[in-house]
């Protein structure tokens, strides 16, 4: 009787997973497929799984303009590394400490914590802050340590999944064992969080990966280091703002005429998360073996 | 023990801050009154020698950098469509070899993408950071202002002492065109103010393959034929006709500023002059003939199927469109010169019906002047510099070219291509925003253009048969920003079904008027009729 | 026990305390450090919000307005219905893609087959797409002309194609499925997590006294949730007043048709500032979502905490 239960359970989880997937793959094939479609074609037929005319002049594009695209994507790669390495120390070490019922000021920092999910002084003061005052404008620092390096939510998230997954005995018998803090943290704690360690890198990664505000604001004069996000955004952002206004400034349509404005956005998003699903498999390798490691601890 | 702390901390970054608020404000305080009391004893010399003062601040610098072995810099902000083009130090070194000569500093471009031109530069100017001269396309000329980002280019007797160039280079209600409450905070870029209203642009096979005979009508003068909106009609129906799955026209949201004569005052169309030419009488234009006329003549169009049932959720541009060859006509606005550049556009030879007026509107001129940054160190070196922009040049064709032999070579005419080997993709200096610049027409002429273009475009201007009244009025509509955001959302929910021809004009133009006047666009017109009429008192224009 | 035996005992635990809490301190600062640089220094900058920001006089010393600047987001009937949709949006959004996502995480964690690890990637696939681009792809499916619904689904089934961005009836539908589709893979992620957190001999000892698989769902797995069910919650309530701007604004084309189900707090000011260009009154509109929020939160944390301690936020 139970393993029929559990055949029937399974094949009901595939199902739901398949037409999940489905509803979450085929609009990307349509992304996929319209960034390989003739631009003409796209505007004068619309989108299409089955297009008219085929090109990849929207790849020639983006490859050939500007910036190189290999150079932003090695930026992307190390900055994406550097920033999650950075994240998920951070993260772990301040979400570990206010994990800890009985530590003094733990409900103060709890909510200074808190109180920047909901408030921030605006874009203007962070940029002095980070401009004048900490002078990283226009270097590599820029892009890693503004907004991005942690959040509080992502501290709350591994502070309850440390509260409420990790035993508090085994924490003191570590201790009556004379093990360190650091040593516990490290030793016991880390390996009995690899789930939530793996979840937090998966977020920071994805979102040094995909941003593009901290260079948009903050590079002004370092071409060279402009990531992938960065590169395809500000192109994109340029071909809306030409084709926008091409009727309220005059001549804006000049350099319009040659660009494949609309194969041209799917090519650049495709090119944006194209690493990322090479690379996820490999990830979540990762985020497996956590799964196991965690399953073992009881 | 644990408050204290805590309230060290925050009031540890309160002074930080406030310290580096302080700090630059304090700094700009100082240096004005520097600049004060060194522009007094001038005047109290000689206020006949201006010129020498030009000549005596040049010297200054000069003898100042000998002294310390460095040049005092310039910084000129403006936008273009790809980023920092990549030959841009070269071109700033060269820039700077010549100013450190004629005006004794140096000066570098900084050149940021369009996409993030307004965002940048508004927290470049908000928190202190080096720009002296910036042009205020996509920031807005009275965005600007309202900021206070902008200096008065008077202050001093600035202006009138070293801007010699410009005043002789642009005509003076030009300049006062770009007066905001009768301070003058920035100067136009020379180009074509005036626009020539309601230019059908049709491609030329599709008029063949009707059989459609352009010399029977008349030319206009612009050399353009000209047409009523019945020949339109008429070649639209024969179009619909013989290619059925096209699409006739790509419809914009332009029937107003590019296809009338209406005077959007202060830069919207709450409240606007209807006959800008003869009356100051702050009219709604959506209530007008003008717009209805519009509606009518769209909505005939879109029940006659002339129009894509996408056209209000579809953002490509309309040239695009007609690039792709489902479309075959559109509107823009034209000048000298267009068919060229349309045709371009479109991928395919276009023919340019001409069937409005040429008009200039109040906020033409003044669209996007350049302006200097109220934080600059040295006003005068930085004016020194922008008047220099106007008539140098060497400057100008730096700007607008690059390098000669490494961008850019001399045809035997005087006009100039691209160097060998380099095309619009490889070029390490292309902005490609000659209408930015402030004086393209002391630069080199490309290729294919009138050598006269600068003339010819003056004449253009000069000629303009609408004139508004109002030209150069502008107004700070920040105490109405509540009335403002309330209007626009009722202009987005109403407006564009009306524009695209979505709804019948009879019941649609009446609902779009009742959600404008729910959101205030009474208040809103009397207070820029009051200003209007406040400015034509202070300016003597009845 | 003696009284110098309490003493020492005494001096025991703080000597203890102390070299217990040290190290956990050392821990939290580099984080709490930069919490103060990144989010506790530009956080005097809200000033702005209450002035008439001038460059040359610096915000600190910008002219003070009052509540002037707060005056554009309730000035006009608008006002009741951008925020009745920013709130019923978010209220929506909560419970539907909590629901969804535990559901499916909970499919995924008791999965046995290695197919689960291609699921798990597809459904976050559309969390790493943009919302410009995500409203592309909805324009694909349901432009009025060229739309796959339309062309490849309503007009072989000899149905009448339907003006998708006129109607505006759909878009509660869209909006939610939207909002869904995009955020299932990541909030399923954080579930996952929670799930494969809890210990596995729990479920073992309830399969022995023949618990059903749904069973141990319901009488295990969803309990276990609860700590992060209520805490995501309660920071997803925090930001009731902020609404997706992508998919408010680009993904329903700015349709005026549609306004009255698609305008938020957000879209609104959006099409008013964009012209404007005033910091001051995008400061204040920021201020005031976050201060709405702020109350909701700290009130439901009350309850919260009234109930069960263990649950509060802090």
């Amino acid at each position: 009787m139970r393993t029929r239960d559990e055949r029937n359970f399974q094949i009901f989880a595939h199902v739901i997973m398949i037409i999940l997937s489905l509803l979450a793959v085929v609009p990307f094939a349509l992304l996929v497929i319209s960034s390989f479609t003739d631009n003409d074609t796209l505007v004068a037929n619309g989108y299409s799984f089955t297009p008219e005319k085929w090109s990849t002049y929207a790849y020639e594009y983006i490859f050939k303009t500007g910036n190189s695209v290999m150079h932003a994507y090695g930026i992307s790669i190390v900055l994406t590394i550097v920033g999650t390495l950075a994240a998920l120390v951070l993260t772990t070490l301040l979400a570990y400490a206010l994990s800890k019922p009985d530590l003094p000021g733990r409900s103060i920092m709890l909510f200074l914590v808190f109180f920047t999910l909901l408030f921030n002084g605006g874009l203007v003061p962070t940029y002095m802050v980070y401009s004048n005052m900490l002078k990283m404008k226009n270097t590599f620092w820029a892009l890693l340590v503004p907004g991005l390096m942690m959040n509080g939510f992502n501290v709350m998230l591994m502070k309850s999944y440390f509260c409420s997954s990790i035993p508090g005995e085994i924490l003191d018998a570590a201790y009556i064992d004379g093990a360190s803090e650091f040593q516990t943290f490290s030793k016991i704690a880390l390996p009995l969080s690899k789930p939530i360690v793996a979840t937090i890198g998966l977020f920071s990664g994805i979102a040094y990966w995909n941003d593009w505000m901290n260079g948009y604001i903050y590079l002004t004069k370092r071409t060279d280091l402009y990531s992938v996000q960065n590169l395809l955004n500000r192109m994109m952002q340029n071909i809306q703002y030409l084709s926008q206004n091409s009727a309220h400034i005059q001549d804006a349509g000049v350099g319009l005429a040659s660009i494949p404005s609309v194969s041209v956005r799917m090519a650049m998003a495709t090119v944006g998360v194209l690493p990322i699903l090479v690379s996820y498999p490999f990830i979540q390798g990762n985020f497996v073996k956590g799964i196991t490691l965690g399953g073992v601890k009881g | 023990m644990r408050k204290k702390i805590v309230s060290l901390l925050l009031t540890a970054t309160v002074s930080a801050m406030l310290l580096a608020g302080c700090g630059s404000s304090a700094e700009t305080a100082a240096t004005t009154t520097d600049t004060k009391t060194a522009t007094d004893t001038v005047e109290a010399g000689d206020t006949a020698a201006a010129g020498d003062v030009a000549m005596q601040a040049i010297a200054d610098r000069k003898a100042e950098a000998e002294k310390t072995g460095e040049y005092k810099k310039v910084v000129i902000s403006f936008f273009d469509w790809t980023g920092r083009p990549a030959g841009l130090d070269r071109v700033n070194a060269a820039l700077s070899a010549h100013t450190e000569e004629t005006l004794g500093l140096d000066v570098e471009l900084q050149i940021i993408d369009s996409a993030a031109y307004g965002d940048d530069m508004k927290l470049m100017l908000s928190s202190g950071e080096q720009v002296d001269l910036f042009n205020t396309c996509i920031l807005g000329y009275s965005t600007c202002i309202n900021n206070g980002y902008v200096l008065d280019l008077e202050e001093n007797n600035m202006y009138a002492d070293y801007c010699k160039g410009i005043q002789s280079k642009i005509r003076e209600d030009y300049i006062d065109a770009c007066r905001v409450g009768g301070v003058l905070y920035g100067v136009p870029p020379i180009k074509d103010y005036a626009i020539e209203t309601c230019a059908v642009c049709i491609g030329q096979e599709y008029l063949d393959g009707i059989g459609y005979d352009v010399s029977k009508l008349p030319v206009g003068d612009l050399g353009y034929p000209k047409a009523t909106w019945d020949d339109i009609n008429d070649i639209y129906a024969q179009l619909h006709e013989k290619y059925p799955d096209k699409h006739v026209m790509a419809t914009q949201d332009n029937i107003l500023t590019q296809g009338s004569s209406v005077d959007n005052l202060a830069g919207d169309y709450y409240g606007t002059l209807l006959d800008p030419m003869n009356s100051l009488k702050v009219e709604n234009v959506y209530e007008s003939d003008i717009f209805k006329d519009w509606c009518q003549r769209t909505y005939e169009w879109n029940q006659a199927g002339y129009i894509s049932q996408d056209a209000l959720t579809d953002d490509t541009g309309a040239s695009a469109k007609v690039k792709s060859g489902s479309y075959m006509a559109m509107m823009a606005c034209c000048k000298p010169g267009y068919k060229t550049q349309i045709s371009g556009e479109c991928g395919r030879d276009m023919v340019v019906f001409d069937v409005g007026e040429s008009f200039m509107g109040s906020a033409s001129v003044s669209q996007f002047p350049w302006c200097i940054n109220q934080n600059t160190e040295d006003p005068v070196a930085a004016i020194q510099v922008l008047d220099a922009l106007y008539t140098d040049p060497v400057i100008e064709n730096l700007m607008c070219w690059g390098e000669e032999g490494k961008e850019y070579q001399v045809n035997a005419d005087g006009t100039i291509k691209y160097a060998d080997g380099v095309d619009a993709n490889n070029s390490e200096y292309y902005p490609n925003v000659l209408w930015l610049m402030p004086n393209p027409y002391v630069a080199y002429v490309w290729e294919g253009d009138p050598l006269d273009l600068g003339q010819q475009i003056a004449d253009f201007n000069d000629n303009c048969t609408c004139k508004s009244k109002a030209l150069g009025f502008t107004w700070d509509n920040t105490d109405y920003a509540s009335e403002f955001t309330a209007l626009k959302n009722a202009y987005d929910e109403y407006a564009p079904k009306l524009v695209h021809g979505f709804v019948d004009p009879e019941t649609g133009i009446s609902e779009l008027n009742e959600a404008l006047k729910a959101a205030g666009l009474d208040d809103y017109m009397a207070a820029k009729q009051a200003a209007l009429d406040a400015w034509a008192k202070e300016n003597g224009i009845q | 026990m003696s009284g110098v035996a309490k003493q020492q005992g005494k001096q025991m635990t703080q000597k203890r305390n102390l070299k217990r809490y040290l190290p956990l301190y050392l821990m939290a600062l580099p984080g709490m450090l930069y919490l103060f640089i990144n989010n506790y220094m530009p956080l005097p900058g809200l000033v702005l919000a209450f002035k008439k920001f001038n460059a040359r006089k610096g915000i600190f010393k910008s002219d003070f307005v009052g509540f002037k600047n707060f005056k554009y987001l309730f000035a006009t009937k608008d006002a009741f219905i951008i925020t009745r949709n920013t709130i019923l949006y978010n209220v929506i959004f909560i419970i539907v893609n909590t629901v969804l996502a535990i559901f499916v995480a909970i499919l995924l964690a008791e999965m046995t087959s290695k197919i689960k690890k291609v699921y798990q990637s597809a459904i976050l696939l559309p969390y790493m797409i943009s919302m410009v681009i995500v409203s592309y792809l909805v324009f694909g499916f349901l432009s009025t002309e060229n739309g796959f619904i339309n062309n490849s689904i309503l007009r072989p089934l000899g149905k009448d194609p339907v003006a998708w961005y006129m109607e505006k009836k759909y878009w509660p539908f869209i909006l939610v499925f939207v909002s869904a589709w995009k955020g299932v893979g990541y909030n399923c992620v954080i579930y996952l997590a929670s799930i494969l957190g809890i210990d596995r001999s729990i479920y073992e000892s309830a399969a022995i006294d023949g618990a059903s698989k749904w069973q141990q769902i319901f009488k295990i797995t969803i309990p276990m949730l609860k700590t992060t069910i209520v805490m995501l919650t309660l920071l997803a309530i925090g930001r009731i007043f902020y609404s997706d701007f992508g998919l408010f604004y680009q993904v329903p084309q700015n349709q005026g048709a549609l306004f009255s189900v698609t305008n938020t707090i957000d879209t609104y000011v959006y099409r008013g500032l964009l012209e404007l260009g005033d910091m001051s009154m995008s400061s204040a509109a920021g201020l005031y979502q976050s201060i709405v929020g702020f109350i909701l939160v700290l009130g439901s944390n009350l309850v919260v905490k009234k109930i069960d301690p263990d649950y509060a936020l802090f």
